[in-house]
C-alpha cells in the first residue's frame, strides 16, 4: 500500500504544481458581512462573479414550496435603478451574460463578462441586492415561466418525477421532502408578501458569499465591492432550519406510472452531509460503483448481465444529511426486480469482501483528474471555491481534498458500505408503464 | 425615457474600452501533413500537465447509405477493443489512468476526443492509434451494444426533445444525406452486423482527409517525432469517390407542418425553420451577430416576447446549424398544450417584426458587444482549443476566424445587418414540427400549412412529406 501512495503523491504534486494554489485565493469581508474570495487569472480577458446565497428549498415550508427558485427568477425582474428587463439588457449591452441556479441548500447567481465591464456588473448587483422591486405584473408572467420550467422537466425526463417521488418518501419531515421547483399548487399560490419577506430575510449581504475569478486585480475587486456593495445594510441572521429528519427504521417503496418503454429504478440510502468524516470515502465509493466502464455496477449490470441499459450513482455535497442514490434503467428481457437484486448482490460483495487496491488507486487517480478539470476554467474556479466554502465550511478544504481522498483506505470503503447500504434506511422507487401489475 | 437615454450614452462610452479588452488571439500552433495524408496540429499549453486530443475523420452519417446508424455504431464499436487491448483491458487501462478517450460520429464526420495526464501520453496515444486502425469489432460486444441501443431508441420516444431534431432535419433536407438520422432507427439498427462495421471502417477510417489536433503540456519537436512515427504507419486509403453532401437540396415550395402525436403530452414542443447557411458562408460572423439579437441570448427578441413579456415558455431561441455544404435555421421552444396557438403566433410575429421593423443602432451595438464579450471563454481550455483546430481543418477556415473575429463583428454596419436579415432570415414557406397531443392541436396546426400527422413512435421517413 505504501508504494501506491507514494506514486500517487508524486502524481498529485505533478498535477498541482502549475495550477491554482491555496495562496492564489485572496479573501476579504465587507463591513456588512459580505465575504469575498478573489482569484486573479489573466489567461483570458474575461472575469466572472458568482454570488452564493445561503437559501434554498431547505428554507421553505409547505405552502410556499418552490419560492426560493421562483425568487431566483424574480431577481432579474427589476430594481430601483435598473427597472424591469434592464438587468439583462444592461449586462448584455456590456458584453456580459448571466445565469442562476437553485438547489436544496443554496441559490447561486453567475455573471460572466469582459473584465473591462466589471464596474457595471457590480453596479447591477448592488442595485438588485439593495433595492429589488417586486412588481406584481412581473410576478404573474414569471409564474408562467417557472410553471413551464417544471412542466418541460417532467415532459422530457422520466427521472424528474421518480427522483422527486423517492425524496418525498425518504424525507418525511425535513424540507428535502419537496422538490426544489415546488408543488404545482404552491407555485400558483405564492403571495407578494412571501416574496418581500424572503428578500429581506435571505438576500442580505451577510447571507451571501461572492467569488470573483478572472482578469481583475484584488484591489479593483475591493474598490468596486466597497463602492457598490458595502453600503447595503446587514440584516438579522435568518432563522436556522430546525427540523432534523427522524431516523428511518424500515425500507420504503414507491411505484409511479408513466408511459416508459422499460421500468426506471432509483434506490436511495440515507447518507451524511459534506461535513461528515465519511464524505470522502462515500464519494470514492460512488466512483467505484459507476465511474467509468470498468466500474463495478456498469461492468456487471450493463455489460456482463445486460440487466440495465444505463446505471449511475449520485452523492452530492449538502448541508443536512442527504441521499446516496443508484439509478438504473431496466434492459428489455429482464424485469426490474431482477435488476434491483443484481444491484444488492454487487453491494453485498463490497460489504463482505471489500475492494481491491487497484480499484482504490483507480478512483483516486480519477478524482485528481476530475479535480483538475473543475479548476481549469475561471468559471470552474469560482463555482468550486464557493461550493467548498459553503458546504465544507472553508474554501481551503478544496485544496485539502486531494489529501483527504488520498487518506481513504480499502477498509474505509468496506466500512462505509456496511454502515450506509442497509435495507432499513433505503427507499426504492420504480417508474413503469403498468403500475397495476 | 430618461433611463433609456442614459443607458445609450453609457454604452457608447464603454464600447472603446471593450475593443481593447477583447483583443483575443489564437495561441501559436504548428500544422503539418504526414506522407499518408494525415494532417497534424500541435499547440503547446503548459499551464497544467495535461494533454487534449481531437481527431476528425470523414466517417459521419452522410456515408451511412441505407444503413442508418452505421457511422455512429462504427465509432462506438471502436471502443469494443483491439487485439492488444480487448474491451475489458481497454476500459481498465483508461479508467486507471483517469484518462478519457471517446469516439463518436456526427452527421458529417467521426471523431475521437481524449483528455489525459501528460505523463500518460505514450500509452494513451498507443490506444488512440490502435482504436483508429485496428479495431476488432467483436461480435459479442456488438450484439450487446445493439440491444442497449434498441432500448434507448425506444426510450427516446418518451421525450419530445430527443426526437424533434432528427424529424426537423428530415423535413428540411428530405432525402439528401444531411437528412440521415445519425443514431439510426429501430429497423435499420436491427439489421446491422459487424461485417457492415468492418466494411465501413475500412472505407472511411483513413488518414487522408483526416486530422489530429494535440493541445497541452508537451514539447512540439518531440511530439512531432513521436506522432510521425506512430501515425506514419497508418495506411493511406482511397479517397471518397462521391461527395454525397454536395448534391443539391430541394427547397420547400410551401409551408409544411409535421404534427407528431404524443398521447400523454402536456405541452407542445415545436421548431419552426427553413434551410440555413453553410459554415463557409462569408457572412457567417454577421449572421451570428444578427441571430444573437433575434434569438440567441436572453434579451433576444424571441425570448423577450415568448418568455419575459408573456410567460408562455421557459425559453425560446433561434439558431443557425451550419454544415459543410448547407445548414438549417430553426426557432425552437415549448409551451403548455393550451397555449400552443398563442406561442406559435407570437413566434411568427417576432419573425415579421424583424423584417418590418428591422434592428436599430442600440440593438446592434448590444449584440456586437455581447458576442465579443462571450467569445474568449469559448477557447479557454485545451480541450476547446483542440476541438477548434479540428473544426478549422474540417470546415476549411484558419486562425483569422479567431484573430479577426472582433474586427469582423465591429465592421457590421446597420445597413449590412438589414441586408443579412433580408437575405438569410426566412419569413415565408416556413417548415414546422410540432410534438404534442394531436387531438388538442390538430386544428391549430392546420393554420400554418399543409399538415402531415404521425405518431411519436413512428420512424423518420425517407422524406417527411
Amino acid at each position: 500500500m505504501k508504494r501506491i501512495f507514494l506514486l500517487l503523491t508524486v502524481f498529485v504534486t505533478g498535477l498541482t504544481q502549475a495550477q491554482l494554489k491555496v495562496n492564489d485565493v485572496q479573501s476579504f469581508t465587507l463591513k456588512n458581512g459580505m465575504k469575498f474570495l478573489v482569484v486573479e487569472d489573466f489567461s483570458i480577458p474575461n472575469a466572472n462573479m458568482y454570488l452564493f446565497y445561503k437559501v434554498g428549498s431547505r428554507n421553505e415550508y409547505q405552502g410556499i414550496t418552490g419560492l426560493s427558485h421562483f425568487f431566483e427568477h424574480m431577481m432579474f425582474n427589476g430594481a430601483k435603478k435598473y427597472g424591469p428587463k434592464e438587468f439583462d439588457r444592461v449586462m448584455e449591452l456590456n458584453g456580459g451574460a448571466n445565469n442562476a441556479y437553485t438547489r436544496e441548500d443554496i441559490t447561486a447567481y453567475t455573471n460572466w463578462f469582459p473584465a473591462s465591464s466589471a464596474e457595471v456588473m457590480f453596479d447591477l448587483e448592488g442595485d438588485r441586492i439593495s433595492s429589488l422591486s417586486i412588481d406584481p405584473k412581473m410576478v404573474e408572467s414569471e409564474r408562467g415561466v417557472v410553471i413551464s420550467e417544471r412542466s418541460t422537466g417532467l415532459e422530457n425526463s422520466p427521472w424528474n418525477g421518480l427522483m422527486q417521488g423517492v425524496s418525498g418518501q425518504a424525507f418525511q419531515e425535513h424540507p428535502y421532502h419537496w422538490p426544489v421547483i415546488g408543488y404545482l399548487d404552491d407555485m400558483k399560490n405564492w403571495k407578494q408578501a412571501d416574496l418581500e419577506r424572503y428578500f429581506k430575510t435571505y438576500y442580505a449581504p451577510n447571507n451571501c458569499l461572492v467569488v470573483v475569478s478572472g482578469a481583475m486585480k484584488l484591489a479593483e475587486v475591493k474598490r468596486l465591492a466597497e463602492k457598490y456593495l458595502e453600503p447595503i445594510p446587514a440584516q438579522a441572521a435568518p432563522p436556522a432550519v430546525h427540523i432534523v429528519e427522524p431516523e428511518q427504521t424500515g425500507e420504503r417503496r414507491i411505484e409511479m406510472q408513466k408511459d416508459v418503454t422499460t421500468p426506471y429504478l432509483y434506490i436511495a440510502w440515507k447518507a451524511p452531509n459534506a461535513m461528515d468524516a465519511d464524505y470522502y470515502a462515500l464519494s470514492l465509493l460512488n466512483d467505484i460503483l459507476t465511474g467509468g466502464r470498468s466500474s463495478r455496477l456498469y461492468k456487471s449490470l450493463v455489460d456482463e448481465k445486460q440487466a440495465a441499459t444505463t446505471v449511475f450513482a449520485s452523492y452530492n455535497e449538502s448541508l443536512d444529511p442527504t441521499l446516496f442514490g443508484i439509478a438504473a434503467v431496466t434492459a428489455r428481457g429482464t424485469d426490474v426486480a431482477n435488476l434491483e437484486n443484481v444491484i444488492y448482490t454487487e453491494l453485498e460483495k463490497i460489504k463482505k469482501e471489500g475492494i481491491t487496491a487497484a480499484e482504490l488507486e483507480k478512483v483516486k487517480n480519477a478524482k485528481l483528474i476530475e479535480f483538475y478539470g473543475q479548476v481549469e476554467t475561471i468559471n470552474g474556479k469560482s463555482n468550486n471555491l464557493g461550493t467548498y466554502e459553503i458546504f465544507f465550511g472553508d474554501y481551503k478544504k478544496m485544496f485539502e481534498a486531494p489529501a483527504a481522498y488520498n487518506k481513504v483506505s480499502m477498509d474505509d470503503i468496506k466500512r462505509v458500505a456496511n454502515k450506509y447500504f442497509n435495507k432499513t434506511t433505503r427507499t426504492v422507487g420504480v417508474l413503469k408503464a403498468n403500475t397495476d401489475k | 425615457m430618461k433611463g433609456l437615454q442614459y443607458i445609450t450614452v453609457f454604452c457608447l462610452l464603454l464600447v472603446s474600452t471593450l475593443t481593447t479588452a477583447q483583443d483575443y488571439k489564437l495561441p501559436p500552433y504548428q500544422k503539418f501533413t504526414l506522407k499518408n495524408g494525415l494532417t497534424v496540429y500541435l499547440m503547446e499549453q503548459h499551464e497544467v500537465p495535461m494533454i487534449n486530443v481531437s481527431v476528425v475523420l470523414p466517417a459521419g452519417a452522410i456515408y451511412d447509405g441505407d444503413k442508418a446508424g452505421l457511422a455512429a455504431f462504427t465509432a462506438t464499436a471502436l471502443k469494443h477493443g483491439t487485439q492488444k487491448y480487448p474491451k475489458a483491458k481497454l476500459d481498465e487501462t483508461l479508467d486507471f489512468m483517469g484518462a478519457s478517450v471517446n469516439s463518436y460520429a456526427t452527421k458529417e464526420s467521426a471523431g475521437i476526443s481524449a483528455s489525459f495526464a501528460a505523463k500518460d501520453k505514450q500509452p494513451v496515444f498507443d490506444i488512440i492509434y490502435e482504436l483508429l486502425t485496428q479495431p476488432t469489432f467483436n461480435a459479442e460486444e456488438f450484439a450487446k451494444e445493439k440491444q442497449r441501443a434498441l432500448t434507448r431508441l425506444a426510450q427516446a420516444k418518451e421525450s419530445p426533445r430527443s426526437v424533434i431534431g432528427s424529424q426537423f432535419d428530415k423535413l428540411i433536407y428530405g432525402d439528401h444525406v444531411y437528412g440521415n438520422v445519425t443514431g439510426g432507427t429501430t429497423s435499420s439498427v436491427t439489421v446491422l452486423d459487424v461485417a457492415d462495421l468492418k466494411k465501413f471502417h475500412a472505407a472511411n477510417y483513413v488518414p487522408n482527409g483526416s486530422a489530429i489536433a494535440v493541445v497541452g503540456d508537451f514539447n512540439s519537436k518531440e511530439m512531432k517525432a513521436e506522432l510521425t512515427k506512430l501515425f506514419g504507419n497508418w495506411k493511406k486509403g482511397n479517397s471518397q469517390s462521391t461527395n454525397f453532401a454536395s448534391a443539391p437540396i430541394a427547397t420547400a415550395n410551401e409551408a409544411n407542418v409535421l404534427l407528431i402525436n404524443k398521447e400523454d403530452a402536456k405541452e407542445t414542443t415545436f421548431i419552426i425553420g427553413s434551410k440555413g447557411v453553410s459554415r463557409n458562408n462569408p457572412d457567417f460572423v454577421a449572421i451570428d451577430v444578427v441571430n444573437t439579437l433575434f434569438g440567441g441570448r436572453f434579451t433576444s427578441m424571441l425570448n423577450d416576447e415568448l418568455r419575459v413579456n408573456s410567460g408562455l415558455t421557459y425559453g425560446a431561441r433561434s439558431s443557425f446549424s451550419a454544415l459543410k455544404n448547407s445548414g438549417s435555421f430553426s426557432i425552437s421552444t415549448f409551451t403548455a398544450s393550451n397555449t400552443t396557438e398563442a406561442a406559435i403566433d407570437k413566434a411568427l410575429d417576432v419573425v415579421n417584426k424583424l423584417h418590418t421593423d428591422g434592428v436599430d443602432e442600440q440593438m446592434l451595438t448590444s449584440a456586437k458587444n455581447y458576442v465579443k464579450g462571450q467569445f474568449p471563454p469559448k477557447y479557454e481550455t485545451s480541450g476547446q482549443l483542440a476541438g477548434l483546430l479540428t473544426s478549422m481543418f474540417w470546415y476549411n477556415f484558419n486562425e483569422s476566424y479567431i484573430n479577426n473575429f472582433q474586427k469582423n463583428v465591429d465592421d457590421l454596419t446597420l445597413d449590412k445587418a438589414r441586408e443579412i436579415i433580408k437575405k438569410y432570415f426566412p419569413k415565408d414557406k416556413l417548415q414546422f414540427v410540432l410534438v404534442g397531443k394531436s387531438a388538442d392541436i390538430r386544428k391549430i396546426a392546420e393554420k400554418y400549412g399543409k399538415v402531415k400527422e404521425i405518431q411519436i413512435t413512428d420512424e423518420p421517413k425517407k422524406k417527411a412529406f
